[in-house]
């Protein structure tokens, strides 16, 4: 059973940060807008939580500006999508 | 001795029950990591989905638009077709008028759903405007306006019949290719909408008859039952 519990990834405990990884998985890009949307978050707790993912490396981040409004725009790494995969594999394994 | 027995019987007891407590214990944090884990796959899946499709599309759009091409459809068969002798227009007006009533049709339709979509994405807190609705309307668009120029030359040609099928087959084409990025049900009503063209075209002095069942019938009950199934749930 630990084994298990071991393959889940401790930085996709919080709700938050599996939604921005569901989000990323199935859309190439999105941005921080349209996350804070999707996922009804305030500004600093999205900001606080994308920042963390960025940390490891599951994720990166462009800025851009769209006329003058910054606009950051936000995708999945490699291993992020090997992370999160693992995660979810770890998740199905559990409910078998 | 039996004063030993018992004491031994207790003991036993109480190392017994207290492995039930611990069974216990871990069983139930067990279950509320299970509920945990199931709770983790919904929110992911609700947001994948939510994310990548384009969900403001109203039911009451679907039942107005059809409403709209039930009437338009009245009238071109009672006000021309039924009875070419009662107005005296030629050919050419004729087309027109088709052709201004079909179109008519299409702005009411497109107008309702665009306004019953941006009311859904306000409720909901969202912007109509997303990368997704762009992605679904484009999807949606291409076979349509492709389609449409096509049934259109069809009916400068004078063959209005093979027009008002092929409206039907690429209205059907364009809403299978666009369901990929909206509701599935989209998907059953583009088969519908083949399958009712098809026949219209083999068909074809019923045409304007399958044409109002296609757009008119299959519209109001597909907006039906959208609206029941996910707008009125939601209240």
């Amino acid at each position: 059973m630990k084994s298990i519990i071991a393959n889940l990834n401790k930085a996709f405990e919080s709700r938050i940060r599996l939604g921005i990884m569901s989000i990323l998985s199935v859309n190439e890009t999105a941005d921080f807008n349209t996350m804070k949307q999707l996922l009804e978050v305030t500004d600093g707790n999205l900001a606080s939580h994308l920042k963390a993912l960025e940390g490891l490396a599951y994720i990166q981040s462009a800025k851009q500006f769209i006329g003058r409004k910054p606009n950051t725009q936000y995708r999945m790494t490699e291993t992020g999508k090997q992370c999160f995969q693992e995660h979810l594999n770890a998740l199905e394994a559990l409910l078998k | 001795m039996s004063n030993f027995f018992k004491m031994q019987k207790k003991r036993g007891k109480s190392v017994a029950s207290n492995e039930n407590t611990i069974n216990f214990a871990t069983q139930s944090t067990f279950i509320t990591a299970m509920n945990k884990q199931l709770e983790d796959i919904k929110a992911i899946r609700e947001m994948m989905e939510k994310s990548s499709k384009f969900l403001s599309l109203s039911g009451l759009s679907g039942i107005l638009a059809g409403v709209t091409a039930i009437a338009g459809a009245a009238f071109a068969y009672f006000y021309l077709l039924r009875d070419p002798s009662l107005t005296d227009y030629n050919q050419t007006q004729e087309l027109l008028i088709l052709l201004a009533d079909a179109l008519i049709v299409l702005f009411l339709s497109v107008s309702f759903a665009i306004y019953f979509s941006w009311r859904k994405a306000k409720k909901n807190n969202q912007s109509l405007l997303n990368k997704v609705a762009m992605r679904t309307v484009y999807n949606l668009a291409l076979p349509l306006v492709g389609g449409g120029l096509f049934c259109l030359l069809l009916l400068l040609q004078g063959d209005m019949y093979m027009a008002i099928a092929g409206t039907l087959v690429f209205y059907g084409i364009a809403l299978i290719n666009a369901s990929k990025y909206t509701f599935e049900e989209v998907h059953y009503l583009g088969i519908i909408e083949i399958v009712l063209g098809v026949i219209a075209a083999v068909f074809q002095q019923y045409g304007l008859l399958f044409w109002t069942l296609g757009f008119g019938v299959c519209h109001i009950l597909y907006g039906f039952i959208m609206y029941k199934k996910y707008d009125l749930k939601k209240r």
